[in-house]
């Protein structure tokens, strides 16, 4: 019988089973073997070790015919459609919804939880563990007028737009990424689809995969943008988890920091376009600076301060960011007036020459206060 | 493309596990579906042998795991937890359709995966797997089944035991058994070669 034990052996070793003794015990059983080892007992290894792979698009198939099957019987589980507003108003699905609804609710307050406790005691949420570690805050913050790059621990690249901070765990070695966001910030996020990257900022949670976007959440801004350059990103409301948007690339989601009340370059766009306005948030193509390569909202990365048919009041916003200046309108007609314009090497003052011209307004300076009338 | 399978890696499951109970995460429910779903499939098709009732037993079990998940995370291994749901739905299945027939180990048709991973894989390495293929063809269907729990899935000896209700020593016997015919086939097969 000792002939079957080197089998039993084998495939112990083979399934990752043996015990350290047993494998001791195969290697004294096969030395008098050496030849017999070295060709058979390799080859067999070399066919265990293969993993079976499934063709990517079978098996995406295979799981729309799965969801099919399950919203046959019932069960209703959105996929790469954002959800529309309709639909969570749609009273015949408000009924079935209640139940998730309520759990998402009952999430949500989870994760404000915890979210809380990690701003409170600066230590993160980890997984089923309570593994509370004090310090291992890290916080990066950016003065208006200034710029700058960051690496995190997983690899991906951050820029930090002026006037932003940025937190996250040292170690960054939880189940999943998670990164918290006040101000503007670009992301190339490195690809992991096992650990999920999250940017929490005050309105919205954007989850990732992999991928390069934009964040735009001032909390002195109007609106909350996400831009997304490549890739796809999934945008949580906070107010309201039961709805998610899916972006696809060159597309830019905009929601109304103040709920119920719109933004309202968006509402006079809607009167131009005729497009339905969606009070919780509008998905629009993202524009192109002249070149055609670079996009308005990631611009900054590349020093250049660029805005496309934006207000004045949000333009000044962005300058105010940028050259570390306060803008006063005394004359209100001004915030409402649209301009674009992008500039590179410009200082302030050529670019308030320039806006000057194209417009029609008049400014005075005092330091790094600009008055407009 | 393709996408690796097998389920070695038992800590990616618990953690889409938790991210589905705590978060209602659908790409950690795809995940999970990309992960197990062929594995469970093929299970069912070797007990109830048709592709389609098998695609609706594997299909079933993994919209249970979404309708119960708020109480996922109470499930302690949710692969074996799946696939002995698996056996039960394939052989309830059976005698739904035939109220005579019975279950039994030795009436399986294993089904084995016929692509691998490398692309770029050596002539001799394909040779190689269809020799191997052969020799677990030839065996008893439990044995056949044991084999492609262990290797295909990457199931424990313990979970196996598990899910066929068997002991481990019986796994242990089951797949020397297996290991020796095919160890068998290969030298058969490299000294018909030196002969020529």
């Amino acid at each position: 019988m000792c002939n079957d034990r080197i089998w039993i052996l084998m495939t112990r070793k083979l399934s990752g089973e043996a015990t350290s003794t047993e494998l001791k015990e195969l290697d004294m059983l096969l030395s008098p073997l050496q030849e017999y080892n070295n060709t058979v007992f390799t080859k067999i290894a070399g066919v265990w070790n293969e993993t079976p792979a499934h063709d990517r698009d079978f098996m995406e198939a295979t799981y729309l015919a799965h969801l099919e099957r399950m919203k046959d019987k019932g069960v209703v589980i959105s996929t790469d459609e954002p959800m529309l507003v309709e639909d969570a108003i749609d009273n015949k699905r408000l009924s079935k919804r209640w139940i998730s609804l309520k759990m998402v609710a009952f999430a949500a307050i989870f994760i404000a939880f915890m979210a809380g406790a990690w701003f409170l005691l600066t230590a993160k949420p980890s997984f089923g563990k309570d593994t509370y570690t004090a310090s291992a805050i890290k916080e990066i913050k950016t003065p208006k007028g200034v710029r700058t790059k960051i690496k995190l621990p997983d690899g991906s690249d951050v820029w930090l737009n002026a006037g932003s901070k940025l937190n996250y765990d040292k170690k960054f070695d939880g189940g999943i990424r998670e990164v918290y966001l006040t101000g503007e910030a670009y992301f190339d996020v490195v690809h992991n689809a096992e650990k999920p990257f999250i940017i929490h900022t005050s309105k919205v949670n954007v989850k990732v995969l992999g991928t390069q976007f934009n964040v735009k959440a001032y909390d002195d801004d109007k609106t909350t943008e996400t831009s997304l350059i490549k890739g796809s990103v999934e945008v949580f409301l906070k107010n309201d988890p039961s709805k998610k948007y899916l972006l696809r690339p060159n597309q830019k989601l905009v929601l109304s920091n103040e709920s119920l009340v719109l933004p309202a370059n968006l509402a006079v766009k809607e009167e131009a376009s005729g497009i339905k306005f969606n009070p919780q948030g509008e998905i629009t193509e993202l524009s192109y600076l002249h070149d055609e390569k670079v996009d308005v909202e990631s611009s900054w990365t590349r020093n250049i301060l660029s805005f496309e048919d934006e207000q004045f009041s949000a333009v000044a916003k962005k300058m105010e960011r940028w050259y570390d200046i306060t803008i006063v309108f005394r004359n209100k007609r001004w915030e409402r007036e649209y301009m674009s314009g992008s500039f590179e090497k410009e200082n302030m003052e050529q670019a308030l020459i320039a806006l000057k011209y194209t417009t029609g307004f008049n400014y005075r300076s005092e330091g790094k206060r600009i008055t407009i009338y | 493309m393709n996408v690796g399978s097998g389920l070695e890696n038992d800590g990616t499951i618990r953690e889409l596990q938790y991210q589905i109970s705590m978060y209602e995460d659908q790409s950690a429910y795809k995940s999970l579906f990309f992960l197990l779903f062929p594995s469970l499939q093929n299970f069912a098709f070797s007990i109830v042998k048709s592709r389609v009732l098998a695609e609706e037993i594997a299909s079933d079990m993994l919209l249970e795991v979404w309708v119960r998940r708020h109480k996922l995370t109470e499930i302690d291994n949710l692969k074996v937890y799946l696939f002995v749901s698996v056996k039960n739905a394939a052989v309830a299945r059976l005698k739904q359709e035939n109220r005579f027939s019975r279950f039994s180990i030795e009436d399986l048709q294993v089904e084995f995966v016929s692509e691998y991973g490398n692309p770029g894989q050596s002539t001799e390495l394909h040779q190689l797997e269809n020799i191997i293929a052969k020799a677990v063809k030839d065996l008893p269907p439990s044995c056949q089944l044991i084999y492609k729990l262990a290797k295909e899935d990457r199931l424990k000896y313990k979970e196996i035991a598990q899910i066929l209700d068997l002991s481990v020593k019986t796994i242990d016997n089951q797949l020397a058994i297996a290991l020796k015919k095919i160890a068998h086939a290969i030298t058969s097969h490299s000294s018909k070669k030196s002969e020529q």
